[in-house]
């Protein structure tokens, strides 16, 4: 209660803070670059228009998470309408338009690193969300039930199996694991 | 046998823990697009404009209304103030019209009375 009556956000610090994770939260999500740059942009416009409403640093935190995952979930939702409509497998085409994205931030890159956005395209959304929410924000399962509003026995398992999936896929994609170095 | 499955799933759990703290180290933060916070405050500047705009315009036509009622109003209650009085005026000339006759009517049986009276 002390905190919300001191609380006084400053909206550009808050985009200086959280861009960052809004975007990669978007572009792990999405698997697409050039549209989690969209959607981060109509997150952080959002964040302007409902900042009343958050009483603190954590909420924004929170709030910011749990709707860049909606707006994720939403756009994929929109491009699987579209594929269907026009006959084309969606996800070859988020791959092959991964494969034209320029990498870039080579330097201390492990192979890991430069291929996760692709790799964590190739897993069920759900599982894809827990694992972000857990390796990239360090969300706690308990606190990863919360924020995608499912239970926490669901959040285990799609931890479970999303991290042997994404072992197996890297296994088959990059060299170090092929060599088990 | 036993021993060998053991060694195996051990391997795989350890290969897990090794992959976690890889997947940790290649899920930093992407730093965000050049220009993407200054689009955002120039997105977030330019709709409060438009809505401080949009609210401009509402109180000045606001306003204008409550000035038009008023002045509506005004109009309307003179026009009634001047029908009142025309109203009036015309009893008043109606009222000496009647006087004017009961003096001419008077005087008229007066002039009657005499001229009866001289007639004898």
């Amino acid at each position: 209660m002390r905190e919300q009556l001191s609380w006084q956000p400053d909206f550009e610090q808050l985009v200086e803070e959280h861009q960052s994770m809004v975007f990669s939260l978007a572009w792990r999500m999405t698997g697409d670059r050039g549209l989690a740059e969209e959607l981060a942009q109509d997150v952080l416009l959002e964040l302007d228009r409902n900042l009343h409403k958050l009483g603190s640093a954590d909420h924004v935190r929170f709030w910011l998470r749990q709707v860049t995952l909606h707006r994720s979930a939403d756009a994929l939702r929109r491009k699987r309408t579209k594929a269907a409509s026009l006959g084309t497998d969606v996800w070859v085409e988020l791959e092959e338009r991964h494969v034209l994205v320029e990498p870039f931030e080579m330097e201390d890159e492990s192979p890991l690193g430069v291929r996760i956005e692709e790799l964590l395209a190739t897993l069920p959304e759900s599982q894809r969300a827990a694992l972000v929410l857990r390796y990239q924000e360090d969300l706690t399962p308990e606190e990863i039930a919360v924020t995608l509003k499912t239970p926490l026995a669901t959040v285990k398992s799609h931890l479970q199996r999303g991290l042997k999936l994404l072992r197996v896929k890297a296994s088959q994609t990059l060299k170090e694991y092929v060599r088990g170095t | 046998m036993e021993r060998k499955d053991m060694a195996r799933k051990e391997l795989s759990e350890q290969e897990l823990a090794e992959f976690e703290q890889k997947l940790k180290f290649a899920m930093q933060h992407r730093a965000a697009p050049l220009g993407l916070k200054q689009r955002v405050l120039a997105r977030a500047r330019e709709r409060r404009q438009t809505g401080h705009g949009r609210l401009w315009i509402m109180q000045r036509l606001a306003a204008s209304i409550v000035l038009a009622a008023m002045f509506g109003g005004f109009a309307v209650y003179r026009q009634a103030e001047e029908r009142a009085a025309e109203q009036k005026r015309g009893e008043q000339a109606r009222e000496q019209v009647l006087t004017a006759m009961r003096i001419t009517s008077r005087t008229l049986n007066r002039v009657n009375e005499r001229l009866a009276e001289t007639g004898r």
